[in-house]
Order: C-alpha cells, then sequence, then structure tokens
C-alpha cells in the first residue's frame, strides 16, 4: 500500500490502529527553543505492546520528544498523554518508567541502596533482588555509584527504570558505553519486557539495534516524523533495494532509466547498478525490455542507508 | 518520600570530611579561642563571659556550616548531572527532594549543636540552667533552618562549577561579619551597624540572650524570619524555574 508513494517522502500511515486508548498520543505538539524548533507539529499514537525506536540525526528532536513524553518538558502547542491522561499522572500512577540518557545517579550511596530507593518510590514494585538480578547488577550491589564503569552505570540506570510493573519504558539511547556483549544481554531483557506485553521506546543512534529488536521505527527529522513503519518499510521507502547486472554490448541507458520504481541508476562500463524500491517489479520490467541480465544481484540495504537516504533526501527538499 | 530522607541522611553520616567539618571543626574552634580564656572576665557590651560568648558562637557556626555548606553544593551538582531529573521521573513529589535534604542537613546541625555545648561545658565549665540548654539547643537548631533554606536557595541559583565560591564567600561572609568568629564590639562603628542587620548576627543573638535569660530582641526575630521568607521564597522561585527548564 505504501509502494505507490515510496519515492516521495511522505511519512508512511501507520498499521490499522487498535481501538483502545494509545499508549503515548501526541497531538499537533510542537516546542521550541528560541527560534529553534526542536519539535514540530508531531502526530503519533504508540499503541500497548509495541516495541518502537526512534531513529534520528543528532539534533533531530529525539531528546525533545522523549523529554516531552515524559513532563520533563511542556509543549508549546499541542497535547501530549500517557495512557489517557497527563504525563506526570502516568508517572505517579507507576505506568512508566524511563532511562534518561544523561540520568545523573546519586552518589556516595551504594548500587542496592539506590535501586532499592527506586522500588520504595514505586507504586508497583519488584524485589529488590529480583531487579538487581534482572539488570545484571547483583555482584556490584554493595559497591559505591560513584566506583562505576559507564556500562554497568547504564545498568544501574536501567534497574531504576525497571523497578516496577511499568506498562510503558522509555529508554533514551540506552546502549551507549557498552560493549557488545553487555548490548546484547541488555536487549535480550528488554525483549523479555515486550513479551510480557509492555511498549518498549528507545531513541537509538545503533541502527542495527532499531532493525534486529523494534517492530515499529519512527525517523525523525528536524522535529518532524519522516517515516513511520516497520523497519523493511522503511527501507523499501529509501528505494531499498540493489540491483546489479551485467549487459553485453553497447549499453542504451534511456530504456534502464524509464524501468519502474527505479530510485537510481549507475552505469560503469558492463556493469549496471540500480536502486529500486520494488525490486520485482523492476526486474521483471528490465526481462521485459528484451535484455539478457548476467550475474543479477538483488540485495536489500541496511536500514542504514535507508535512513541516510530518507533524511537526504529531506534536506535536499528544504534547501 | 521517607526512604529518599532516609537515604539522604545515611549518606550524610558516611560522608566523614564532611561529618569533622561541621561536628568536629566548630568545638576544635571553640577550644582555640576560649581556651586560655579566664571564666570571669566579660565580652563587652553582652554581660557573657568569653567562654559562654563563644559556645553560642561556635554552636551557631557549625549549625550553619552543617546546613549551608553541604546542601547547595549537592543541589547544583545534582541538578547538573541529571539525578533531579532521575527523581523527577518517580512518584516523589517535587519538594520531596528539598525536604530530603533540608531534613539530612538538620540531623548533622545537631550533634554539631551539642559537642560544642558539651565541650563548653566539660572543658571550660559553662554552667547555664537546664531550660536554658534545651532552649539553645531548640533555638539553634530551629534557626538554622533559615541557613538551609538558603543552602537550597544556592543550588538551585549556581552551576556546579561556580556553587562553591558562592557559597564560601556567603559563608565567610556571614560567619565572619555577623560576629560568630568574634564580637561585632570589635568591628569599626559602620561595620557594627551593617553587622548587626545579617541574620548571622539575629541567630547568635538569639542564643546569646538565652544565656542571660532575656526575652529575645524583636528586632533580631525580625530579621531571622524575613531572611527564612527571603531565603525559602527564593529558594522556590529558583525551584520552580529550574522545573519548568529541565
Amino acid at each position: 500500500m505504501h509502494r505507490a508513494r515510496a519515492a516521495t517522502m511522505v511519512p508512511m500511515t501507520t498499521t490499522a490502529a487498535p481501538a483502545t486508548t494509545p499508549v503515548v498520543g501526541f497531538d499537533q505538539v510542537s516546542k521550541s527553543y528560541g527560534n529553534v524548533r526542536a519539535v514540530d507539529g508531531l502526530t503519533l499514537d504508540l499503541h500497548p505492546g509495541e516495541t518502537v525506536a526512534l531513529l534520528g540525526p543528532n539534533g533531530a528532536g529525539k531528546s525533545t520528544t522523549l523529554d516531552l513524553l515524559l513532563g520533563l518538558k511542556h509543549p508549546d502547542t499541542g497535547a501530549v498523554r500517557v495512557f489517557g491522561a497527563g504525563p506526570r499522572e502516568a508517572i505517579v500512577g507507576g505506568r512508566v518508567g524511563a532511562m534518561l540518557q544523561s540520568g545523573g545517579l546519586m552518589d556516595e550511596v551504594t548500587v542496592g541502596e539506590l535501586v532499592k530507593l527506586a522500588c520504595d518510590l514505586h507504586p508497583k514494585p519488584y524485589k529488590v533482588s529480583d531487579v538487581l538480578a534482572r539488570a545484571g547488577i547483583s555482584q556490584i550491589a554493595d559497591r559505591k555509584v560513584n566506583k562505576l564503569s559507564g556500562g554497568q552505570e547504564q545498568r544501574v540506570r536501567f534497574a531504576l527504570a525497571t523497578a516496577g510493573a511499568n506498562d510503558l519504558i522509555v529508554l533514551d539511547e540506552p546502549t551507549t558505553g557498552m560493549d557488545v556483549s553487555a548490548r546484547q544481554a541488555f536487549w535480550a531483557t528488554m525483549r523479555e519486557q515486550a513479551d510480557q506485553g509492555r511498549t518498549v521506546l528507545f531513541a537509538t543512534h545503533y541502527l542495527e539495534e532499531a532493525d534486529a529488536i523494534a517492530d515499529r521505527v519512527l525517523v525523525l527529522h528536524r522535529g518532524r516524523l519522516l517515516a513511520d513503519g516497520t523497519a523493511a518499510e522503511i527501507k523499501a521507502k529509501a528505494g531499498a533495494r540493489r540491483i546489479a547486472f551485467d549487459l553485453e554490448g553497447p549499453i542504451d541507458e534511456a530504456p534502464l532509466r524509464a524501468l519502474p520504481f527505479l530510485t537510481s541508476i549507475d552505469v560503469s562500463g558492463h556493469t549496471v547498478r540500480i536502486q529500486s524500491s520494488d525490486a520485482d517489479a523492476t526486474v521483471h520490467a528490465l526481462y521485459g525490455l528484451g535484455l539478457y541480465p548476467r550475474n543479477l544481484e538483488v540485495a536489500g540495504l541496511g536500514l542504514e542507508q535507508a535512513f541516510v537516504a530518507i533524511t537526504a533526501a529531506e534536506e535536499a527538499k528544504s534547501q | 518520600m521517607n526512604s529518599l530522607i532516609k537515604l539522604e541522611i545515611t549518606r550524610a553520616l558516611r560522608n566523614k570530611k564532611f561529618l569533622f567539618f561541621s561536628v568536629i571543626y566548630p568545638s576544635a574552634l571553640f577550644l582555640l579561642i576560649a581556651g586560655s580564656a579566664d571564666s570571669t572576665t566579660k565580652v563587652d557590651g553582652t554581660g557573657l563571659t568569653l567562654p559562654t560568648f563563644f559556645m553560642v558562637s561556635m554552636a551557631s557556626f557549625g549549625a550553619l556550616t552543617a546546613v549551608l555548606m553541604g546542601n547547595s553544593e549537592r543541589i547544583a551538582k545534582e541538578r547538573e548531572s541529571g539525578w533531579v531529573r532521575q527523581l523527577r521521573l518517580t512518584t516523589l513529589p517535587g519538594r520531596g527532594y528539598v525536604l530530603a535534604k533540608t531534613a539530612s542537613a538538620a540531623v548533622i546541625s545537631l550533634p554539631s549543636i551539642v559537642v560544642v555545648f558539651a565541650v563548653a561545658a566539660a572543658v571550660k565549665h559553662v554552667r547555664l540552667d537546664a531550660w536554658q540548654w534545651l532552649a539553645l539547643t531548640g533555638a539553634i537548631w530551629a534557626g538554622s533552618l533559615v541557613f538551609a533554606a538558603l543552602g537550597v536557595a544556592i543550588g538551585y541559583l549556581a552551576s556546579g562549577d561556580a556553587v562553591r565560591p558562592i557559597t564560601m564567600i556567603l559563608y565567610f561572609g556571614l560567619s565572619v561579619l555577623g560576629g560568630l568568629w568574634m564580637p561585632t564590639t570589635t568591628f569599626p562603628d559602620w561595620l557594627q551597624k551593617i553587622a548587626s542587620w545579617l541574620p548571622t548576627h539575629a541567630y547568635a543573638a538569639l542564643g546569646r540572650s538565652i544565656e542571660l535569660g532575656d526575652a529575645p530582641h524583636a528586632k533580631d526575630l525580625a530579621i531571622l524570619a524575613v531572611s527564612f521568607l527571603l531565603f525559602a521564597g527564593g529558594a522556590a522561585w529558583l525551584y520552580r524555574k529550574d522545573t519548568l527548564k529541565a
């Protein structure tokens, strides 16, 4: 359904929204700092059980969006609803747990004491020992918070965000500072949370994380929503299939350029490289031209390339 | 909120350097100043002996240290590190953070007052009626809330880098000019006039009037009350401003 529009970079519509109250609802939300519009007319709904990645280059408005969602900032215009109420009500009700990028910790106390504090403050707390175990920090429970490595600090922040039975977990760049194995362990834990029906929203700049973990990807650029769909849809939208083949004899480019769903073409010597938003249709039409492509390869692009393509197209449009 | 208060107190009691400066240091300073003084000569224009006079000065100074020094810096640093933001994502009410900080300061300031009294009574044989000891403790402890509010206000006003020098200047300025280290009667006339309006001067004067068995001066009570309203109001206003921009 998105294919016809794929070449023009219009935000995709979300797959059919359930009738329940959205977990998060942004309605025409804008927030400016001086002359800079950090968030610009953002409208979106998150639904129960979704795992959603928020992608965007630096300065795209990711952190501001999360701050608005958590009630740390207030929108200039528009409304933010969390479980049908204001963000603060949702937090006081124990429905939201969050891990901030710059979430400082109280120092001179132990990891265990800090996690106990988070459990004490939560209306639906888990057992402290369970929270520590799930975050993988049981062994360092007696260590002072100011004596931790960057990765351990992240785990403590994660423990604070999951001290009780939240329905929504918000994570801002959660795996920054973690090594590869810690990152994998982190996402395994996060997946468990999602499997229990929790909604997870995370901002990240590791695109492979969004690709592997999220079942919905939001691409934010200059405070606006550029794309909203599954990782596969985002890739398709960016012209995200690469077709390469060789042709014998002199190559006539004109009919190749007219191929359907083609987004770019590069001919060098006998080799033709095409990007297509619908590789099946493009290859089908290629044979339709009466050509005999050799060494035909069709490969998907990573989300990273798709992301770059989408934001670059937007940059080009705005200039 | 109680769990945060408990944790703040635990943390404050664990900080040995801070405990030394607010609990031991004022007593040591008392012995240094009053140690060789005899117990009969009166301090000019006060009707109190030197040890009695300095006992109140140092108890007030200790309480001032406990409530002013730790909190302003902690609050400024924790605002900068994002811990304050993290707390805003919990059920803790907004005032809870400031209340916990004030409560932990009050827990430290009480021993700093009592230790000075104990040293003064044991070493310099300061003798007062039972009601005077109790009233002194209560007045100095309660009066320290004025400066606790000032500490909170500084914490919300200053950035992490600037907070220490600002606190130091106010701390030493208020201590010296308010007459906590030496009687203000040793100051030149013009400085005495200024000093008599400082909240620290009123704070110590409150204690001295109890030692003399007099009713406190209305002017001193008014200065303390107005200072408290100013500092607490300022702290509340700065807190709100910080919350909106965080």
